[in-house]
């Protein structure tokens, strides 16, 4: 069992610095695509984050970790922190595209009364728009965490086991498969941990997107 | 006022205005009026620079809002590189000619046949620099003297009643949040809703959004304003109290420039009307000069259908 939670904190882990660093790429990215309409030396940044968005939105994760681990990265030792900055990257491409689309989501005529009023962009966006962006942000990023969290058990196909760690909960079940005789047991008792830490994280969403509803008495 | 210059304003192949020019004095209120699509929106949105023109100058008094439009500066045509080519092709060609003459049909030609090229050489462009360096302001600061008034309130959704009344004059620093406040809590009381200050907008009436939506533009203490439509997506019962609220302004002295279908308003309140057409001013004139006795038949036609 203590394999199990080896692997369990593992995939925790993985699945926290990944999302940091898809949060802090995708808000960036976000940034310089949105503030693009605005600002023309955002133009070639802004076309530069779009390739990075549409190719890994458009390709399968399981085939960037390989060519990020085996061929950018191909470094002794360092196949786990590759794989973990693949996710992170893959993540930051659907965040950057969240966090646009719940901007978007906010009626033009928001933006247009604040610049008719004198506010610049910067504050209208500060001040007026991301309040309400942010509502359809939140749940969408919660989301792609769990999206994340689920993905990084194919960190197994790389035979990612780290000098003696066992990497994520999949290794572990393999582990398990050892000392347990029936592998349908290993398979159900990773997907029950999988299912209880989902079923928290959606809970957890929950919460913050009813605190965000309550704030706004419309 | 507010001067419109020869605007002309395209969405990328659609050409909206083509070729605007009209002169807002002070203490004017003047009616813009004409079938959907015709371009009054778009005109009024160039007006505090929601669209940028495309060609055309907007000036606010002396303030220059949009860019330099050489065409409109012909000191700065006969600075082109184009200009003084043909102009020495044409006193070749046409010795006899006296260069004033060269001169007056070249600039026609110019402007006519759009000659002028991005580039035109560095005097061209020094001075260009130059008139919009003397003239041309922050867009950001006119748009303080230019209250609008949307079809569809655009009241801030995320902002209680008196936050959107105090945000603009407090986020830019105009008054402390104490004055904001008085001034809002006079112009909430002047329209009697001074108990709605706590409300967010989706708890209220649409004619209660708009008004508030007025004195939100109040609070900026502009020179003009501009109202799109202010009627048009409300309920019919609650006409009524946004245009008694625009009359009270014009009784003020407000300058205003106003786009609206509700005719008899538009004659009541107007002191100049405006007939835009396919991107054009059709007609223009006194209200009982448009209404009564308008003179071109696509008015005519307009004023059959709406009266
Ligand atoms: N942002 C825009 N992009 C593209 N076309 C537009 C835009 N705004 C207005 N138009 C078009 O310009 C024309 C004039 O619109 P508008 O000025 O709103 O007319 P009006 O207010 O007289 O009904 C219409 O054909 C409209 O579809
Ligand atoms: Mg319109």
């Amino acid at each position: 069992m203590g394999y199990v939670f080896e692997g369990l904190l593992h995939t925790l882990i993985i699945t926290v610095i990944a999302a940091l660093i898809g949060l802090v790429l995708g808000f960036i990215v976000a940034l310089v695509k949105i503030s693009a309409e605005n600002n023309k030396y955002m133009k070639i940044p802004a076309i530069i984050c779009q390739i990075y968005t549409t190719v890994f939105r458009g390709t399968p994760v399981a085939l960037q970790l390989f060519i990020m681990v085996f061929a950018v990265f191909a470094i002794p030792g360092f196949k786990p922190y590759a794989a973990i900055l693949t996710f992170g990257i893959n993540s930051g491409a659907y965040v950057s595209e969240s966090i646009r689309a719940g901007i978007s989501s906010v009626d033009r005529g928001q933006l247009e009364a604040g610049r008719a009023l004198g506010l610049t962009w910067n504050k209208t966006m500060i001040k007026i728009i991301m309040p309400q962006a942010i509502k359809n942000i939140i749940p969408a990023i919660g989301n792609e965490i769990i999206a994340l969290l689920k993905e990084t058990s194919i960190i197994g196909m790389i035979g990612a086991t780290a000098g003696t760690l066992t990497f994520d909960l999949n290794a572990a079940s393999e582990t398990i498969y050892k000392s347990v005789p029936n592998f349908l047991a290993c398979g159900l008792i990773v997907g029950a941990f999988y299912l209880a830490i989902v079923y928290l994280l959606t809970f957890v969403i929950k919460i913050i997107e009813k605190r965000l509803r309550a704030s706004d008495k419309r | 006022m507010i001067s419109v210059k020869n605007i002309f304003k395209n969405f990328d192949k659609l050409e909206v205005l083509k070729g605007v020019s009209c002169e807002i004095q002070k203490g004017e209120r003047v009616v813009l009026i004409g079938p959907s699509g015709s371009g009054k929106s778009t005109l009024l949105r160039c007006m505090n620079l929601l669209e940028e023109p495309t060609y055309g100058e907007v000036w606010l008094e002396s303030d220059l809002l949009t860019s330099i439009d050489p065409y409109l500066h012909l000191d700065i045509i006969r600075l082109s590189k184009t200009y003084k080519e043909l102009f020495s092709q044409r006193k070749e060609a046409n010795p006899q000619m006296s260069d004033e003459e060269i001169d007056s049909y070249l600039i026609s030609e110019i402007k006519e046949k759009d000659l002028l090229k991005k580039h035109e050489g560095k005097e061209y462009k020094k001075a260009i620099k130059e008139l919009e360096k003397k003239n041309r302001v922050d867009i950001n600061l006119a748009r303080r003297d230019m209250g609008m008034v949307f079809q569809h309130f655009n009241l801030f959704n995320n902002l209680t009643v008196i936050d959107n009344l105090t945000l603009t004059p407090v986020t830019l620093g105009l008054k402390t949040k104490e004055e904001a406040e008085k001034t809002a809590m006079e112009l909430l009381k002047r329209i009697g809703l001074s108990d709605k200050r706590d409300e967010y907008p989706a708890k209220l009436s649409g004619g209660q959004k708009q008004r508030i939506a007025i004195v939100r533009a109040l609070a900026m203490n502009p020179k003009v304003m501009l109202f799109d439509e202010p009627t048009s997506a409300l309920d019919p019962e609650m006409v009524g109290e946004v245009l008694d609220l625009i009359k009270e302004l014009a009784d003020e002295g407000m300058t205003m420039v106003i786009v609206t279908h509700e005719m008899g308003f538009a004659k009541e309140v107007g002191t100049r009307v405006l007939f835009m057409d396919n991107g054009k001013i059709a007609e223009e004139g006194t209200p009982s000069e448009v209404f009564d006795n308008p003179k071109n038949p696509r008015t005519i036609q307009f004023l059959k259908a709406v009266l």
